[in-house]
């Protein structure tokens, strides 16, 4: 008895996970409809894109029966363009959406039509496979006027998918993003009479004081100047950075990155200056005045010190204000307020990474719907320009929403308040809103008296004071902002030895800093690097860029 | 009396001491992710917390529950987690019952099995094969794959040859089949080992978070560990460009702890329900040899 009752439930539970997995599954081959038109803007029937997504942090956050493949955003394009878009590859982290990716190459699955490609050297391999689509063409035709504007100020960005002179994708919007700001304890600063520093020296008077002049009163040692993280690289290039001492000694050659010498390009990790750099974070080290894990903690972890209020300076990008400020719920009084990174010690500034685009699109070879993609791409761009449908944002309600007549940002002051809502732009295939805002231009205007009437300027009016001012000095300080000259896939030498080469820079670096090694170790490791590869891995990279710059691929695209 | 030596108390003492610690190790870091789930968000992020809520709120767990991810992916787990161990146990007992038998072929079968505790397809070829059996986005692929484990099979085999043969002997003398003595005489006779191995299948189903990942391509269908791991660690992943209220939100450290406590609650309640079932000795006095 008891056994067929056991296998009752046994068969129940298989059938009704049947239903489950029938519930789960969603048709996959909607392929071979009859060929859709274009008619007044909108396609009949409706057009399906289907593409590729990294997760990303809209991740569990979609509103109560919407998911990735059936929001708001996705709901507009079919509505307004008869297009509709349809993740059908997700990877998890950025290992598993290129494995997934290439598993799709090798046919076990449908490589989508639309293909964001994050990593060089997958893009170039999907080049290789022969199953991405010649677009130089396509982007001649179809590419809107204002877009071509656009893709004129950044022709490097197509370097990593052009081959003999052929273009096999285009930069996912492409533009300078903000670069990175100083912010300071300001409470800080002015308990102890200091003003905020400009120059190398005064840099280190500040966070000298900041270590043993007990800025926060509370009669212990327990504070330090400088907070960055050193375990992934000594120039992370968004947060808890700290290429800017390095660049005040070695200029425009930044560890970790290549510099183009009028068409030379030369790896900074090995340029002179490097070593007087790392000879006063040793001896900053030694003193307190750097944050003790700084090669354990990465990028973000090594937030939390400031945010506790045991650190009086960081460097990030401005929206970073926006993680630390809970300092100054915490601590009565704390301030903080957002510098100019310091001047060079032979040059006027300091520079840092500038960065121009996350990633490529790549369309596969067999997607005929070039127009379509570039109608969809074009009304993206609505947000940045603050025109047509999303003059003031992307979805009333979730990016924005109008209350009593006024365009309100704040999702916790909305008619329907909404706390952590997920963001529209995340949902779009370019991963973030693309915007033509130039390194925070949005910002400059707004603070030089520009109206604000468009989306991008409410909402960027909408922004904390330290943040905006934060992108204003960003902008101003544009200049300062040096994309990584080489962008294309690892050469042959690279695949064998880069790891081990970065490998053997960091570990340098960081027993320098420790004071694990003395300070001439850095000779040897300019040596080593040399002889390890590092010579023939210079000359690979220049080969690449005389080919990539030997075909004139810009006027066959028309856009020059 | 050994037990009331020197140095059996100092033993003993030490002994206390040693548990109490291991125990303590295993117990405040649940506490203090509790405090932090309680705890408003500025004081979590100012590292102020340690193991009571400083600014009592229950917000984290508010949003936690009106959040329909997370509540859809916790009964995805759910109804993965009964289903998978059903039929693991399904598979693993009837083998196992088997094999506990000698016959034609038996060591055969028995290396088959045990190979594939040794070597396994690899990441790659198990995914292709997911995908070309068409299970990929469906139930199936979080359950069928690992649904036969040799190494649990092996327990469960190794338990059923404990039970006396007398005791199948008599059941045959009365006239019972093999299913009859399988249901009747082992199962209800294994109790503790169904509910070990159970157990570990259970734990596992609930927290394995990669083949969430890996065969799911719509986030909808992620069991909770998938999605825990999607929030929690990759959270925290490079992206360089943010708003300010982004950045923001990738900060939400009291909401993460909540969404880790609740995740890790289900688990913890198993435990008692299933304890009553480690009792030994059952067999004791069953027969006479």
């Amino acid at each position: 008895m008891k056994w067929k009752k056991t296998a009752a439930y046994a068969i129940t539970a298989v059938l009704m996970s049947g239903m489950l997995a029938g519930c789960m599954t969603k048709g996959s081959g909607s392929e071979a409809a009859p060929k859709a038109t274009l008619k007044d803007g909108k396609y009949d029937p409706v057009l399906t894109i289907t593409t590729a997504k990294q997760l990303d942090e809209n991740a569990g956050k979609y509103l109560n029966g919407e998911s990735l493949n059936d929001n708001v955003m996705t709901r507009w394009g079919v509505e307004k363009l008869g297009i509709k878009i349809e993740t059908t590859l997700l990877g998890g982290d950025a290992g598993n959406y290129n494995t997934k990716l290439r598993l799709a190459l090798t046919g076990s699955e449908k490589l989508p039509d639309l293909i964001p490609v994050y990593d060089t050297s997958l893009a170039s391999d999907l080049i290789q496979s022969g199953q991405v689509r010649d677009i130089t063409e396509d982007i001649k035709n179809f590419m809107p006027d204002r877009l071509k504007e656009i893709y004129k100020q950044y022709p490097t960005t197509f370097n990593p998918v052009i081959q003999d002179g052929i273009v096999y994708g285009m930069a996912i919007s492409p533009n300078l993003t903000e670069g990175e700001v100083m912010l300071i304890r300001q409470d800080w600063l002015d308990k102890l009479n200091l003003k905020a520093p400009t120059t190398i020296d005064e840099f280190e008077k500040v966070i000298a004081a900041f270590t043993n002049n007990d800025p926060d009163g509370n009669g212990k040692k327990d504070t330090y100047g400088f907070d960055f993280s050193g375990k992934d690289s000594y120039n992370t290039g968004w947060v808890s950075d700290p290429v800017m001492i390095f660049s005040a000694y070695t200029g425009k050659s930044l560890p970790g990155q290549w510099y183009n010498d009028n068409g030379k390009l030369t790896y900074g990790s090995v340029a002179e200056g490097n070593k007087e750099a790392l000879a006063k974070l040793r001896d900053w080290y030694s003193k307190g005045y750097l944050n003790k894990e700084l090669a354990t903690q990465g990028a973000w972890d090594a937030l939390a010190d400031f945010t506790e209020g045991k650190a009086g300076i960081i460097i990030g990008r401005p929206w970073l204000y926006g993680s630390v400020k809970d300092v100054e719920k915490n601590i009565p009084g704390a301030k903080i307020a957002a510098y100019p990174t310091i001047k060079g010690v032979k040059e006027a500034t300091t520079y840092q990474s500038g960065q121009l685009n996350d990633g490529v699109f790549m369309f596969n070879k067999d997607f005929n719907n070039m127009e379509a993609f570039f109608l969809y791409y074009d009304k993206l761009y609505d947000a940045a320009f603050g025109t047509g449908d999303f003059k003031y944002g992307f979805a009333k309600g979730y990016d924005y929403d109008i209350v009593d007549g006024k365009v309100v940002f704040d999702s916790a002051h909305f008619n329907q308040p909404l706390q952590n809502a997920p963001s529209p732009s995340k949902m779009l295939f370019t991963k973030n809103a693309p915007t033509v805002s130039e390194a925070g231009k949005t910002y400059y205007d707004l603070a030089n008296g520009t109206k604000p009437d468009t989306g991008p300027l409410m909402s960027a009016a909408a922004a904390d004071q330290t943040t905006k001012n934060g992108y204003v000095i960003s902008y101003e300080n544009r200049d300062a902002l040096l994309p990584n000259a080489f962008n294309g896939p690892p050469t042959k030498t690279m695949q064998s030895s880069w790891e081990q080469l970065t490998t053997m820079e960091k570990e340098t670096f960081t027993k320098i800093i420790y004071s694990k090694e003395p300070l001439e170790a850095y000779d040897d490791f300019v040596k080593q690097w040399h002889e390890k590869g590092g010579t023939q891995i210079t000359e690979e990279v220049n080969d690449w860029y005389r080919q990539a710059n030997e075909t004139d691929v810009m006027s066959s695209m028309g856009l020059k | 009396m050994y037990y009331k030596s020197r140095g059996y108390k100092i033993f003993s003492i030490f002994n206390h001491i040693l548990l109490v610690l291991a125990a303590l190790s295993c117990f405040l870091p649940l506490l203090h992710l509790l405090a932090q789930s309680f705890s408003s968000k500025a004081a979590v992020n100012g590292n102020l917390v340690s193991f009571w809520p400083v600014d009592f709120t229950a917000d984290a767990y508010a949003k936690t529950f009106r959040n329909s991810n997370f509540t859809g992916s916790m009964l995805i787990s759910v109804v993965r987690t009964v289903l998978g161990t059903l039929i693991s146990m399904f598979v693993i007992t009837t083998a196992g019952y088997a094999l506990s038998k000698n016959f034609r072929g038996r060591n055969v079968l028995m290396w088959i099995f045990v190979f594939t505790m040794l070597f396994s397809g690899g990441l790659i070829p198990s995914y292709i094969l997911i995908t070309s059996l068409g299970m990929k986005d469906t139930m199936w692929a979080l359950v069928l794959p690992g649904a036969f484990g040799a190494y649990n099979m092996i327990l469960i085999m190794n338990f059923f040859k404990t039970i006396p043969k007398a005791l199948e002997e008599a059941a045959f003398i009365d006239g019972a089949s093999f299913f009859a003595i399988f249901q009747k005489i082992y199962l209800p006779l294994s109790l503790p080992g169904l509910a070990t191995v159970g157990l570990f299948i259970m734990v596992g189903h609930w927290n394995s978070w990669f083949d969430g990942i890996l065969y799911m391509s719509n986030t909808d269908n992620y069991p909770l560990a998938s999605f825990l791991q999607t929030v929690v660690v990759q959270g925290s992943a490079q992206n360089m460009a943010l708003t300010q209220s982004e950045a923001e939100a990738m900060s939400e450290q009291s909401l993460k702890a909540a969404q880790i406590f609740i995740s890790t609650l289900p688990i913890i309640l198993v435990y008692p329900f299933l304890q009553r079932y480690f009792v030994k000795g059952i067999v004791l006095g069953a027969v006479k040899e």
